[in-house]
């Protein structure tokens, strides 16, 4: 395609927390400043700067990006901001790396910060609007109900139990427990699960990802720049991304076909044929304990409702052929929406580093995929990465 | 209703009424915090210095944006400054008139990068013109919250020359 190589050569993360202290500039700017110093770089090394963050009433501040801009090192920079809901995540790195495929520039700082603590009472208020407003809004609809209609719809397809669905949760949860970051890292059984309180049936409270305040931060380099900077660029080896239709009503919900599109696109580009060989370790997106199972099969990791097998079988879990979500997810570490999703791309560059700690995966991983999604059940993104 | 037809008034179209039910709780972040404690409760402005650039910002902040360092040291600042620039608002919102006008300011301090936004006050019928020297007045300590609006607003300083 006549695009460069591009490859992560930095990355920092602050906590995830309930509430942070700190606003969102200075979350911006922890994450941002451990990203630099990490590759021993400094703001005058970067070309650029995208920032990834969700709605504006998150944080409380209209056009927050431009607000945010001083802490993400983009001052006097060309500097954007993107903005693809849940998926918004995993499509900043996305736009962080055709800034510096198409020649255009050889260093770009990839920021995500999320403070949810302080939308009032309540971040799902911001997520009421996006159901249409005569259709639907007047029957009081919030994510949870839709996501309750979308599990349970996956469940009947493939018969999946309760059960397969709350053994998610208990396995990123544990993940969690090696994170240095997480917010809900803890040990927990599939009975406990099930006995917490029930939110919009199937749906149970321990399902659910918290809402969350944090920020990540990537350094992105073009080939030559990287390998000046490190002996273990990890590179970008596919990208892909895709929105679906938001007239919900007219798709299944049993499978995300959106991801799947997304995905097909990042491992074209990959040479990726056969993804349930060739990928070692990923990190699909798990806001609720089934949609890592979804998204699984979005990503063709597996057949379609085989996802809880792989679960059972321990071949998800950190030391299993393919470890999923290995960093906790965002079930475990926390889901401060965009900075969440560019935490499982920063989980994929340590990884493949083999710096990821308490955390890392047995053997030599090669290739990940991280992936995020939203909207209305409509947006996927997808990375590739290549040790 | 479409296109071609004109309407001057939304309301003679069916309409269905929504808003987005969220209200906001900030922080002032760990800089900020410092800044509004110390304003509540020493009754003066505090900066943090760059190392690097060797500037001090005023309100502190927790970061400079150019050299990208985390900046630590917090220092005071003279809480008398200089109008760089004011204006006096004649109407509010909606379009009612304020009498007397509302005279707000930005306001720099000596040695200082940044400054404050607030209100120009003293004498009845006082006038501020763009480089007149000002300073803090603030609220009473029993009634200072730690916020912005500690500070009453800003007079003409003493012996200043006008
Ligand atoms: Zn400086």
């Amino acid at each position: 395609m006549g695009m460069r190589r591009v490859a992560v050569i930095g990355a920092g993360m602050t906590r995830f927390v309930r509430r942070a202290k700190e606003t969102p500039k200075e979350l911006s700017f922890e994450a941002t400043r451990m990203a630099l110093d990490s590759c021993e770089m400094t703001r005058d090394d970067i070309d650029c700067v995208v920032h990834g963050t969700a709605p504006d009433a998150f944080d409380g501040v209209h056009m927050k990006a431009e607000y945010l801009c001083d802490g993400s090192g983009g001052v006097g920079k060309p500097y954007t901001r993107n903005y693809v809901g849940g998926g918004t995540g995993v499509f900043a790195p996305i736009q962080g790396w055709y800034h510096i495929a198409s020649g255009m520039f050889d260093t770009c700082l990839v920021v995500c910060e999320e403070k949810m603590s302080s939308c009032q009472p309540h971040p799902q208020g911001a997520f009421l609007t996006i159901f249409d407003h005569t259709t639907e809004r007047a029957l009081g609809p919030n994510l949870l109900w839709i996501f309750a209609l979308e599990m349970n719809r996956y469940m009947q397809t493939h018969g999946i139990t309760l059960e397969e669905i709350a053994a998610v949760s208990v396995q990123n949860k544990g993940n969690a427990l090696d994170h240095p970051c997480a917010q809900l890292g803890k040990k927990t059984t599939v009975k406990e699960v099930l006995e917490s309180e029930v939110l919009a049936w199937p749906v149970h409270r321990e399902m659910v990802s918290p809402t969350s305040d944090g920020a990540v931060a990537l350094v992105l380099a073009s080939e030559e720049v990287a390998r000046r900077a490190t002996p273990k660029p990890v590179w970008i080896d596919g990208v892909g991304w895709t929105l679906d239709t938001a007239y919900w009503c007219t798709r299944d919900l049993y499978y995300p076909r959106y991801v799947e599109t997304a995905a097909r696109m990042a491992y074209d580009m990959a040479g990726i044929t056969e993804p349930d060989r060739q990928i070692d370790i990923a990190e699909p997106y798990d806001p609720f304990a089934y949609k890592m199972l979804h998204h699984m099969e979005g990503l063709m990791l597996c057949g379609k409702g085989q996802a809880p097998k792989l679960v059972a079988d321990g071949v998800t879990a950190r030391h299993g052929r393919l470890p999923c979500c290995p960093s906790g997810g965002l079930l475990g570490v926390g889901n401060p929406i965009a900075a969440a999703g560019l935490m499982k791309i920063a989980e994929l560059f340590w990884q493949l580093r083999g710096e990821a700690g308490k955390r890392q995966v047995p053997g030599t991983p090669r290739k990940g995929v991280a992936q995020a999604w939203g909207d209305l059940m409509q947006v996927g993104t997808v990375v590739v990465m290549g040790a | 209703m479409g296109l071609i037809q004109k309407s001057s008034s939304n309301q003679e179209l069916r309409h269905y009424r929504g808003n987005i039910p969220v209200g906001n709780l900030y922080t002032a972040g760990i800089a900020g915090d410092r800044f509004f404690v110390d304003l509540r409760d020493k009754g003066r402005l505090l900066g943090t210095r760059c190392p690097s650039c060797e500037r001090t910002f005023v309100p502190a902040r927790h970061f400079c944006e150019e050299c990208f360092t985390r900046l630590e040291e917090y220092v005071p600042v003279p809480s008398s400054g200089t109008v760089h620039s004011l204006t006096a608002a004649h109407v509010d919102l909606d379009g009612k008139p304020l009498d007397p006008p509302h005279v707000l300011a930005f306001i720099t301090f000596e040695g200082c990068a940044g400054g404050l936004v607030h209100r120009l006050g003293g004498a009845p019928g006082q006038s501020f013109r763009i480089g007149d020297r000002v300073e803090m007045v603030l609220k009473d300590r029993k009634k200072r919250t730690g916020g912005i609006n500690d500070i009453e607003h800003f007079r003409p300083a003493k012996g200043s020359r006008r």
